[in-house]
């Protein structure tokens, strides 16, 4: 799905600058330094977003160390207590930057590849694919663009054009079926 | 699709699609055009002097008389194209020394519907006395005298839509309300009738080719849309790939070559709500010599409408229920409508539709290249909603 937030940052911060900035009143000072303060803003997110995963990860990283150099802390129950609790909290944050593995831009890489290599069989096979296995991919493909589509359309609703909204099963319900 | 740089696509890759969907000779030109703006600076907003300067030197080419640009002022309205509204003081060929008011519709560096102002032009000058079009007046197709090709025509007084009422960005689903469809939709139909029985072979269309009879306007208009998603896609739609397959396998010959107007749909008439008449047929810019199926089934499209005040009754358009329009359709047009066709067209609609907001909405916005990004992006949302119309009409039609 290509609707994204760095696509949708970059088109929110065009139109700040080229349409809405000129437009506001430069004899309000308030809305003048607001509305900068709001290019300024949506520009640091759009250039640290990509960053934004990396970022946690690599804290998590720092924090683990952090917490096994300080398990050499010795001292009385209050203590003990608090190193119990910091150690179960390190083990669950293990966890966690264990499968935290792939870096967001892979995660959207990988789909991208997919994506184009069964676009590619579809045009192969539609070329020279056995007549009788047409049908099956057919099949395949349009099962699979019910679920995407079903997707795109929950996560696009707010948009406002979808005629009948209702009927859009919500995106939070969609994905935790899965 | 991941493998080519489309923001800088190299003149191989350009060549190896051209030989691949071979297209109209006009299409290809502003394909090419297109493909070869990608590569430098976005659209950066344009003063309304720059524009007027633009336009007086396009004036200076056309008048012999003094003339004088008057009132010139930004129109809002549609997603691909800028406009400018103005009034031009002049000696009107016939009429003497006149005011008239007149709009500017300029390309920007690239538009979520790439096309050519020279056959726009054409057909608007074509239409005169067929149906309500304002006059054409100039066109300066290359961009050799604004910033970027654009047609200079007449204003016409009216609205898209009911002052009151609300409608999405792209001006899809209005509600005319229930006193206005019957006029309107009247008129609509009428309309259709008469652009679709049009002779357009006696008019000046040079920058149209004319296909053979049989499947061969079929198979331009799907390489036209198949080049244009290999061109701007970002990432692949497996979907899409399966219906151009599924649309190349059962290509419909075509019984009557028809001018098609592309785009019929609300939202590009503007009507006077006194008397409720459809003032000017406005956005030629995706016509092409073809099959009349096409614009019966564009109107179709669920996207393209609405339901009545009782929730009971869908109303295409706005304006009636698509039964209701084919057989008024058919009885003003002396023409039939075959719903074997009529579905394929729908198909097809769906797909170009999908096309349009998907990739080159995206394609445009992401390279920065128009005065309205932000409108783009949002209106991708119609586009998921196309392709899920595309999938249940695959789905229908096995």
């Amino acid at each position: 799905m290509d609707m994204r937030p760095a696509f949708q940052l970059q088109t929110v911060i065009k139109a700040m600058t080229d349409v809405v900035l000129p437009a506001v009143d430069p004899a309000n000072k308030l809305a003048q330094e607001q509305a900068q303060l709001v290019v300024g803003m949506l520009s640091l997110l759009l250039q640290r977003l990509p960053l934004q995963y990396r970022y946690d990860r690599d804290e998590l990283q720092r924090y683990l160390q952090l917490a096994r150099e300080l398990s050499a802390v010795r001292g009385g129950a209050q203590t003990q207590a608090a190193l119990a609790d910091l150690s179960a909290g390190a083990a669950a944050g293990a966890g966690v930057l264990q499968r935290a593995a792939a870096d967001p831009a892979e995660l959207e890489a990988a789909v991208l590849e997919l994506r184009a290599k069964v676009g590619e069989l579809i045009g192969a096979a539609n070329a020279d694919g056995e007549p009788a296995s047409l049908p099956g991919l057919q099949r395949s493909v349009l099962a699979a663009a019910k679920v995407q589509t079903a997707r795109e359309r929950a996560w696009l609703a707010p948009t406002g054009f979808e005629a009948d909204p209702k009927s859009i099963t919500p995106i939070e319900r969609q994905l935790s079926s899965d | 699709m991941l493998a080519i740089d489309k923001q800088n696509p190299p003149r191989e890759w350009i060549e190896s699609l051209r030989r691949q969907f071979p297209c109209e000779r006009e299409i290809d030109r502003v394909l090419q055009g297109k493909l070869a703006r990608r590569g430098g600076p976005g659209y950066k907003p344009i003063a309304l002097a720059t524009l007027c300067s633009g336009l007086q030197a396009l004036l200076r080419a056309e008048l012999r008389e003094p003339f004088e640009v008057l009132e010139p002022q930004w129109l809002a309205g549609g997603a691909s194209k800028l406009q400018m509204a103005f009034k031009l003081s002049w000696q009107r060929p016939g009429a003497g020394r006149t005011v008239t008011p007149m709009v500017l519709r300029m390309e920007p560096a690239e538009s979520i519907v790439e096309t050519s102002r020279l056959r726009e032009f054409q057909l608007i000058k074509a239409m005169q006395g067929v149906v309500p079009v304002p006059e054409a007046y100039w066109a300066d197709p290359l961009g050799k005298y604004l910033p970027y090709p654009a047609i200079v025509y007449g204003f016409v007084d009216g609205a898209a839509k009911p002052k009151a009422s609300v409608s999405n960005v792209t001006g899809l689903g209005i509600n005319f309300g229930p006193a206005a469809r019957g006029p309107l939709g009247r008129q609509y139909v009428e309309h259709l009738a008469a652009i679709h029985t049009f002779d357009w072979r006696g008019a000046e269309l040079s920058a149209f080719d004319v296909p053979q009879s049989g499947a061969q306007s079929v198979e331009w208009m799907l390489n036209w849309w198949a080049r244009i998603w290999r061109e701007d896609a970002n990432e692949e739609i497996p979907l899409l790939r399966l219906a151009e397959a599924w649309l190349r396998r059962n290509a419909p010959p075509i019984d009557r070559l028809s001018l098609v107007h592309g785009d019929y749909r609300a939202g590009n008439f503007l009507y006077s709500e006194d008397d409720l008449r459809i003032t000017a047929w406005l956005d030629w810019e995706l016509a092409w010599i073809g099959d009349r199926h096409a614009d019966l089934a564009y109107m179709s499209l669920h996207t393209l409408g609405h339901y009545s005040e009782d929730g009971g009754t869908y109303l295409q358009q706005g304006l009636m229920p698509m039964e209701a329009f084919l057989e008024a359709y058919e009885k003003c047009s002396g023409l039939p409508v075959d719903r074997a066709k009529f579905r394929y067209y729908r198909a097809f609609h769906a797909y170009r539709g999908a096309i349009i907001m998907i990739a080159t909405g995206y394609r445009a916005a992401r390279g920065a290249k128009t005065h309205q990004d932000l409108l783009l992006a949002w209106a991708m949302g119609l586009g998921y909603v196309l392709l899920d119309e595309l999938r249940e009409v695959l789905e229908q039609v096995g």
